[in-house]
């Protein structure tokens, strides 16, 4: 194995891992999980802060950005509260090991979606409760690549971030480990290793390898976050193949289980069923903390800092909704930028049809990967690329690709039929980012709170067509070439970015740097809604190492107890 | 040859069949151990609700639930549901019992208000398009001279589905939303209920729930030790007492 670089490799290279126990030292998550049950220990000891009690830092939603800057703070001695507005989940208590069971974890609250080529919410993309739509991702956490941070001036598309990927690669590092993520050694973008060895891999990505060596295509196993191995009080995979159900065993990762713990511990409230309806404005360029519905009655937690932390749906809707006096068209929404450039990976799937048994439903979703297109190939006549993955759909999610291949009746219950012959293959296609690609206000559609729900409108491209149709030819080729008898394929999306872009500019972002709002001092946007492009890879680890990155920036400067003082901090 | 040998070869899937036609289900083995929809199957030994001692019991549970029977509608009319059971059972090709009681389904989930999380802009909330799919199916049905969808024959109702998945209805309702995206809504509710029933798990020789128990067997070709052999021949006791032979 490659030794890996920094803190990490410092401590792989003291021995540590030698005892089966490879772990990050700051985060004690894994050890203040309960062995035998599933459910977050401490929630009834939680601390908890009065609604007049001025907080350091108010954050809004506990999913991967929140909770990773609530966890990195509170050990700073910051006082956080997290306000969800789904519910403090127990895996043993509320999540089911079924497709169609598993709809309370979605966020199933309406919003509009219109454009060209609309895009399907809810159980795709939205997350809902404590760990947010970590608790349904598929597990791959692949790093972004160098070039991602300056596509512009490399590729002439998107746009340069304010900040580098080497700003990042320490905390890429930190949540590896903290995750973690096995893999085998990563040779695309940045070539780096991983904590935890790769996992065992199925049927149908046997055949997937097969197939792609033959046509030249190179594959690695990982990367996924579900530890392979020993990690603290985690069990291992049992390879039921419900990650996008929510892991009931505790072995793929979601802040509910990696960093809420950790959190807690260290004093952080976490209040689910806590729905933010506004964030409310003191002095000019503050913010004085947010206006939320709990139990049906609303309520308005003061604090000294807010970040939202909402994804990139709910958090340029919440800027919107939050418009005041001095802020007529929503806050940090001067030069019209809030909710524009938000960005959707193409996720086409193509399954093939092999003669003997794959049952594809067996092990993560999650397997095996290739970054080998990941990059601009002038050759290919688009700009960017995509990266290929696979994917084990449930027998509903088999049926919509059936579906989509145009049968149904009859012809749905013979694909069906033959499910257990099947494996699915997908790829994530960098889509460009578009200012008319856009979240705005349904001002027609109220939702349970009278608040007007969220617009969201997305067209593609030419580069992005011409992205998605050239890497469907290239999974055929390789099931293909792997012996598949039969080919479906179905068009769709993956993962929700952008919506509130960092820049370096007002006139073309929503925050800065270090996250903040622009005309802000202390309002923050610290969720995937800030990245300005999404790369081919899975949004996850990168959304947490921005919220690790900007802990690290935030955490120096607090100040002593007391309002006035603390305002500074920010300044 | 043994009969899991035969689904080695992929000819009796519709893309290998002349005009996309899927080949008679009555033809596949009667289903032995368990229920599946109409009885026919891949898997006539396997069961998967056997396994449910293995499950946990907030999974079985709520599994086992879907197997109730639906007594009356809260969501759809009586006149709706007269043109939407027709209409659910021509979708998941359900001519006889067994049926996977699908609208029954669907009704308990639009009268617990859990939608999908998104409308499209061109379409009204998913309660106001299952009505209007409804009445849109009657209006269709009567410019062919019957009644209604309900009365029409089954090559009939086949037709007017296929053209509903074509996006080429056109009149009353119709005119009112997308219907492409009127197909998508009722697709997606229709199909995910199907597939969530335990019967068509058997159907299709799922796993089912798995947990805690996990899976063992992940290589190609291999089943788990409950797991049960694909059969391809019909079953030559129940064919010959079908066929009233003595």
């Amino acid at each position: 194995m490659r030794r890996a670089p920094g803190k990490l490799g410092r401590a792989i290279n003291r021995g540590r891992w030698l005892k089966g126990a490879v772990g990050p030292d700051d985060n004690d998550s894994r050890y203040l999980l309960d062995p035998h049950k599933r459910g977050v220990p401490g929630i009834e000891k939680m601390r908890r802060f009065a609604d007049d009690d001025e907080v350091d830092l108010a954050i809004v939603g506990a999913g991967a950005g929140g909770s990773t800057l609530a966890q990195r703070l509170a050990r700073r001695g910051w006082r956080i509260v997290i306000l969800e507005s789904g519910p403090f989940w127990d895996p043993d208590r509320d999540w089911v090991s079924d497709e169609a069971g598993a709809h309370k974890i979605y966020w199933n609250e309406p919003r509009v979606i219109s454009g060209e080529d609309p895009v399907e919410l809810g159980k795709n993309n939205s997350g809902h409760g404590v760990g947010g739509s970590m608790v349904h991702f598929a597990g791959f956490a692949p790093r972004f690549h160098p070039s991602d941070f300056r596509t512009r001036s490399l590729d002439g598309v998107g746009a340069d971030w304010p900040i580098a990927y080497e700003d990042l690669k320490p905390h890429y590092e930190k949540v590896e480990a903290e995750l973690p993520v096995s893999g085998q050694h990563w040779p695309w973008g940045d070539p780096h290793s991983y904590p935890y060895t790769a996992h065992p891999v199925s049927a149908g990505a046997e055949l997937t390898l097969k197939g792609a060596r033959e046509v030249g295509v190179e594959f690695r196993v990982g990367p996924v976050a579900i530890p392979n191995g020993a990690f603290g009080n985690r069990p291992h995979c049992i390879y039921r193949g419900f990650c996008l159900q929510g892991c009931k065993v505790n072995a793929k990762a979601s802040p509910l289980i990696t960093h809420v713990p950790d959190a807690l511990a260290h004093g952080v409230e976490v209040r689910a069923d806590s729905h933010v309806t506004r964030i409310t404005t003191g002095d000019a360029g503050k913010v004085t903390g947010v206006s939320y519905m709990k139990d049906g009655r609303e309520r308005f937690q003061k604090a000294a800092a807010v970040a939202v932390a909402g994804y990139s749906i709910e958090s340029p809707r919440l800027l919107l909704l939050s418009a005041d006096r001095r802020n007529p068209d929503g806050l940090g929404n001067a030069n019209d930028q809030v909710g524009r450039y938000a960005m959707v990976q193409g996720a086409p799937q193509v399954a093939g049809r092999f003669p003997e048994r794959v049952s594809m439903y067996k092990a993560p979703p999650p397997e095996i990967c290739s970054e080998q297109f990941y990059e601009t190939d002038p050759d290919r006549g688009f700009a960017r690329g995509f990266a290929l993955q696979t994917v084990g759909p449930q027998p509903i999610a088999w049926a919509e690709h059936v579906l989509a291949d145009g049968h149904w009746g009859l012809a749905m219950r013979e694909y069906m039929r033959d499910y257990n012959h099947w494996y699915t293959i997908g790829v994530l296609n960098e889509l460009l980012p578009h200012a008319e690609n856009r979240v705005t206000l349904a001002d027609d559609e109220p939702d349970r709170f009278g608040n007007p729900v969220a617009h969201f409108s997305y067209s593609q491209s030419q580069n992005d067509r011409d992205n998605i149709a050239w890497s469907k030819g290239v999974m055929r080729d390789i099931l293909e070439a792997a012996g598949a008898q039969d080919i479906l394929t179905i068009d769709r999306y993956a993962h929700l970015v952008g919506g509130c872009r960092m820049g370096r500019t007002p006139e073309d972002s929503v925050v800065d740097s270090d996250h903040r709002v622009w005309g802000f001092e202390n309002l923050f946007v610290t969720d995937g809604s800030v990245l300005p492009t999404q790369g081919s890879a899975n949004p996850a680890l990168t959304i947490m190492a921005l919220a690790s990155r900007l802990a690290e920036r935030l955490g120096d400067k607090r100040l002593q107890a007391g309002s006035a003082r603390k305002a500074c901090a920010f300044a | 040859m043994s009969s899991y040998d035969d689904f080695r070869n992929p000819n009796h899937l519709p893309n290998h069949r002349r005009g996309r036609a899927a080949a008679n289900p009555f033809d596949l083995p009667r289903q032995r151990r368990g229920k599946t929809p109409q009885m026919h199957g891949r898997y006539p030994d396997y069961d998967c609700l056997e396994q449910a001692d293995h499950w946990d019991e907030l999974t079985r549970k709520t599994v086992e639930g879907r197997l109730e029977p639906v007594t009356g509608y809260e969501f759809f009319s009586e006149e709706e549901v007269r043109t939407l059971e027709p209409f659910c059972d021509t979708i998941m090709a359900q001519g006889d019992e067994p049926k996977v009681p699908v609208l029954g389904m669907v009704d308990r989930k639009l009268a617990a208000g859990q939608l999908d999380g998104y409308r499209y802009e061109n379409m009204p909330s998913d309660y106001e398009t299952w009505r209007r799919v409804a009445r849109g199916l009657d209006h269709t049905a009567r410019e062919q001279g019957a009644e209604g969808f309900a009365d029409l024959s089954a090559g009939d109702q086949v037709e007017i589905c296929e053209r509903f998945g074509e996006g080429e209805l056109s009149g009353a309702e119709w005119d009112t939303m997308s219907i492409t995206n009127a197909w998508g809504v009722v697709m997606r509710m229709i199909i995910s209920q199907f597939y969530s029933h335990p019967w068509a798990w058997n159907e299709i020789g799922y796993g089912g729930p798995s947990y805690p128990r996990g899976y063992m067997r992940l290589g190609v070709g291999q089943r788990e030790p409950y797991g049960k052999p694909e059969a391809m021949e019909p079953d030559p006791v129940s064919e010959v007492r079908k066929k009233g032979l003595p």
